[in-house]
């Protein structure tokens, strides 16, 4: 938990928002609003399945629900930073060997936000500095090889 | 979905080891332009034979080359099915966030429209419009 490093980059998705970054905060950090999103397409996550304990160390954990078949994807979750409205850090130890995600929240000024979305499931022992360097360099390729299918 | 068969974790892995290596990643490079053997691969590098050998080995292993058995100079192929799967990782999670986040901005537009708010988010009346997503180099690591 202590020596996380949420910038090595795998996925990196930055989204702009039509409204306040704090009103966006809250929606990622509030069971009431999380009901209505979560999930991606096809997948609810009811309400009574939303634990939110908002402070490091706490834990933030969902159950997302196959609308087709009710199939149910638990995710465990554990926060690791949070520093409302701006960052939001947690990690779910049990997925792909442990995955972290971080999001921080950007004021553009005029009423509207960014956010960046990095997921990282990169394993431990992979995490040095140089590694670091040497993976995203391979994503940089990965790219240029997918764009010559 | 957040969850992913385990077995499917120890691959990518070999994978993503695979590719952290400069000179490694030089050797798929020139393999993705067709066949090579060992000598011609090791052209361009100014290690020893068998250091290129060392990673060919890896490369072979993490599935990344093959290596046909009846040649005399058994040349290395390029195999995309592992980088593949890599790929395919990111574009699954990014299809999760993109899908949530969709949802994400209905939920927002909704909120906006029951409680208008004094700046800005005022007036904010038309639908989801598509916004500048995806990837990015854009990094701000929220130390």
């Amino acid at each position: 938990m202590t020596d996380v490093h949420p910038n090595v980059g795998e996925l990196t998705y930055v989204r702009t928002w039509n409204a306040p970054r704090e009103l966006v905060f809250a929606c990622m950090t509030t069971p009431e609003h999380l009901t209505h999103f979560w999930g991606p397409s096809g997948v609810s996550t009811p309400l009574d399945t939303i634990t939110i304990d908002l402070r490091p160390g706490g834990v933030f954990e969902t159950v997302m629900v196959n609308d087709a078949d009710g199939a149910e994807y638990p995710t465990r979750g554990v926060y690791v930073e949070i520093d409302p409205p701006a960052t939001l850090v947690w990690t779910e130890p049990d997925v792909e060997g442990g995955m972290t995600t971080s999001i921080t929240f950007r004021d553009l000024g005029d009423g509207r936000c960014e956010t960046t979305t990095h997921q990282t499931n990169v394993p431990e022992m992979f995490r040095s500095p140089e590694v670091e360097a040497g993976m995203l360099s391979s994503f940089d390729r990965m790219d240029a090889y997918l764009a010559t299918l | 979905m957040q969850t992913i068969d385990p077995q499917t974790i120890d691959p990518l892995s070999t994978t993503f080891a695979a590719l952290a290596d400069p000179t490694r990643r030089a050797i798929l490079s020139r393999l993705a332009e067709g066949e090579a053997t060992v000598n011609q691969l090791s052209a361009p590098f100014e290690i020893s034979l068998q250091a290129v050998s060392r990673h060919l080995k890896v490369l072979e292993r993490a599935g990344l080359i093959t290596r046909r058995r009846d040649a005399q100079f058994r040349p290395c192929r390029f195999e995309a099915e592992p980088l593949d799967s890599a790929v395919e990782w990111m574009e699954r999670h990014r299809q999760v966030w993109g899908e949530r986040f969709d949802k994400l901005e209905s939920h927002l537009v909704d909120l906006q429209r029951k409680a208008p708010r004094g700046e800005g988010g005022e007036g904010v009346q038309h639908p989801t419009t598509e916004r500048p997503t995806g990837s990015s180099t854009h990094k701000e690591p929220p130390s």
